[in-house]
């Protein structure tokens, strides 16, 4: 029930279409506060710069501009969460051919868009306006004298509801295949108790599928709970609005009758026996999107163009075209560094979105692409 | 280059100077909606090209999409509003239509009959008022928006035809249907709500938003299945 406070009259005589700001009320603050589970949404996007978000601080755009809706279901595809009432994509507005500008490099670009998606070059740093969680230990929680630090952007390590934190600003996305579907644990799935790593959102593609396309994610890594015995993630109590509530954790800090109670209400067993281990969530990076001069240039990946050679590669250069500036313009990592972004490290990178973990021999332009197995020659020289 | 646009309203006149708050304002979409409440003089007579001698023409002249110097447009305009307002102004992707039909004269299909004024002129210089007595044939410019946008989309198979497609209705204002007494609980404004939107009502019952749950066809090994949502399944590490 709403507030008491809230007058509903008032609200009901003027309702309107849904914004930023409705959507944002709830969306912007997922994982429980601004910006802490999105890397690619937070409450900056109110007021976007236009940097930040060419939709949105360009051009004004609400949620529901491409979140479009019919019956009240809303079309989107969470990466957390597996319901879905209708997809959005880039494509639907941008055509799966969406350089168009008219110059050399549109058919190189359009080409792209086949194995990369839109966000790997127009949105390469995630958190660019407020830093995220991506790290979560729930395992140090309960610890109610531990001094909080801050890290350098005034963000806390320790919440000791929570447990411990990292935080990261403009951060550098990992990039891995995606065909569009998730492979995902849900409540009572097995897990395997000897992996390092348990992955509760793992996006499902290959290389070697023309379906799949390289995709940057946010992955938020944690500690969590297991139940030992039965191999399953546990679920514990955390909050309770009864003021004798003797399990929930925040209030009697104590993970054993949290767990109890949690997995009672969920219906699922618990042995008692827990095992602390860590856990991923692949998260995709959708908003955001930069202004298109703002993209990766082809040098941040593909090192084969920082030398000497570059387009001529395969092209004459007889012509009064400038291929070395063609081959390095876009984003400008100084520029988001001298507005106070933490994007230092980034500034002359090359092999971007690391092609040898993508499963390439190392830059396709000398290796091959997936597809195409020749490399590109080189043009013999000229003395 | 950050073009953010700070307007300083300045509340009280004998205070000028004194800002009361910056307003933030979306820069591209700034501009596209002071050019939209333009109005230019209306061209009276017009060169009656054939649609493919103007489209050598102007390929001849070397037009190309580099000479588009306004990428986007808001479709809204005094001449219409002043009419009728029912809907919200219309996103136009101009230079993007422009590559995609790769042929200007698809819109600009005549020029003004003045050897000096430019090639291509925008839409609501030849169209204005509707059933203007003076130029019955000339349609008005709400009729040039929709039969320009609507036959193409319709021809190339290709965007919105509806509505909807293309415009956000405007809301009503509620201040008079809303019939309820002050301080109402949440119970009565529901209910005052499903007074006109009853199937609006019954379609939000069906929601991921409102059952958190639903279906989940990109889930692998739970294409199928509908019940999958925060409400019941999902796990998360946060």
């Amino acid at each position: 029930m709403p507030k008491k406070e809230v007058d509903l009259k008032f609200v009901a005589e003027n309702v309107g279409h849904s914004s930023r700001a409705t959507c944002g009320a709830c969306h912007f603050n997922g994982g429980g506060g601004d910006a802490i589970k999105h890397a690619d949404m937070s409450r900056q996007l109110l007021t976007p710069d236009r940097n930040c978000d060419i939709h949105m601080g360009g051009y004004d755009f609400d949620c529901a501009e491409c979140h479009k809706t019919r019956n009240h279901q809303i079309s989107g595809k969470s990466s957390s969460v597996p319901v879905a009432e209708g997809v959005v994509a880039c494509e639907s507005c941008h055509s799966k051919t969406p350089h168009y500008s008219g110059n050399l490099l549109d058919h190189h670009l359009n080409d792209h868009s086949k194995t990369l998606a839109c966000n790997v070059c127009h949105s390469p740093v995630f958190a660019k306006c407020k830093p995220t969680k991506t790290w979560w230990d729930w395992s140090q929680a309960g610890d109610k004298e531990r001094e909080v630090k801050k890290d350098k952007y005034g963000q806390p390590d320790y919440n000791w509801k929570k447990g411990e934190f990292k935080w990261e600003e403009s951060g550098l996305p990992d990039y891995t295949w995606y065909s569009g579907y998730m492979d995902r644990v849900l409540m009572g799935d097995k897990v395997d108790l000897d992996a390092d790593v348990i992955t509760l959102t793992d996006p499902v593609g290959s290389i070697n599928d023309p379906g799949s396309k390289i995709t940057a994610f946010k992955i938020m890594k944690g500690i969590q709970a297991v139940d030992a015995e039965h191999a399953h993630v546990l679920v514990p109590q955390l909050f309770s609005a009864d003021k004798d509530n003797t399990t929930a954790y925040w209030k009697n800090l104590d993970w054993d009758k949290a767990f109890q109670a949690g997995m009672k209400a969920v219906d699922l067993p618990y042995s008692g026996d827990v095992t602390w281990k860590e856990t991923w969530m692949y998260w995709r990076i959708n908003h955001e999107v930069m202004p298109a001069d703002m993209a990766l240039s082809c040098v941040q990946c593909h090192e084969s163009l920082k030398g000497d050679q570059t387009c001529n590669r395969c092209h004459q250069d007889n012509r009064e075209v400038d291929f070395k500036a063609l081959a390095q313009k876009g984003t400008d990592f100084s520029l988001m560094k001298s507005q106070g972004r933490d994007v230092g490290h980034l500034i002359d990178k090359t092999d971007y979105i690391n092609f040898k973990a993508l499963g390439y021999e190392g830059d396709p332009i000398i290796h091959g692409g997936r597809f195409k197995k020749l490399p590109m020659g080189y043009q013999p020289s000229s003395d | 280059m950050i073009k953010k646009i700070m307007v300083c309203a300045c509340l009280i006149p004998f205070l000028a100077g004194v800002c009361a708050a910056e307003v933030w304002k979306a820069p591209d979409q700034e501009q596209a909606r002071e050019r939209a409440k333009e109005t230019v003089p209306f061209v009276k007579e017009y060169k009656d090209d054939c649609q493919i001698s103007r489209r050598i023409c102007l390929m001849d002249a070397g037009i190309s999409l580099d000479d588009v110097t306004t990428v986007y447009f808001l479709l809204d305009s005094p001449i219409i509003k002043d009419r009728e307002d029912h809907y919200e102004p219309v996103r136009f992707a101009h230079k993007r239509h422009a590559a995609l039909v790769d042929d200007c004269t698809q819109c600009h299909h005549y020029r003004p009959k003045d050897e000096n004024a430019l090639e291509t002129t925008r839409c609501s210089a030849c169209h204005q008022d509707s059933f203007n007595p003076e130029y019955p044939e000339r349609i008005g410019l709400k009729a040039a928006y929709h039969q320009q946008c609507m036959e193409c989309h319709q021809q190339e198979a290709k965007g919105p035809v509806d509505c909807t497609g293309c415009h956000l209705k405007h809301v009503p204002d509620h201040k008079e249907l809303v019939k309820l007494p002050d301080n109402p609980d949440p119970i009565q404004v529901t209910k005052a709500c499903l007074e006109c939107h009853d199937t609006q009502g019954e379609d939000m019952l069906k929601t991921a938003h409102w059952l958190w749950r639903g279906p989940s066809p990109y889930t692998t090994g739970h294409r199928k299945d509908i019940l999958h949502g925060k409400g019941t399944t999902a796990l998360n590490n946060f």
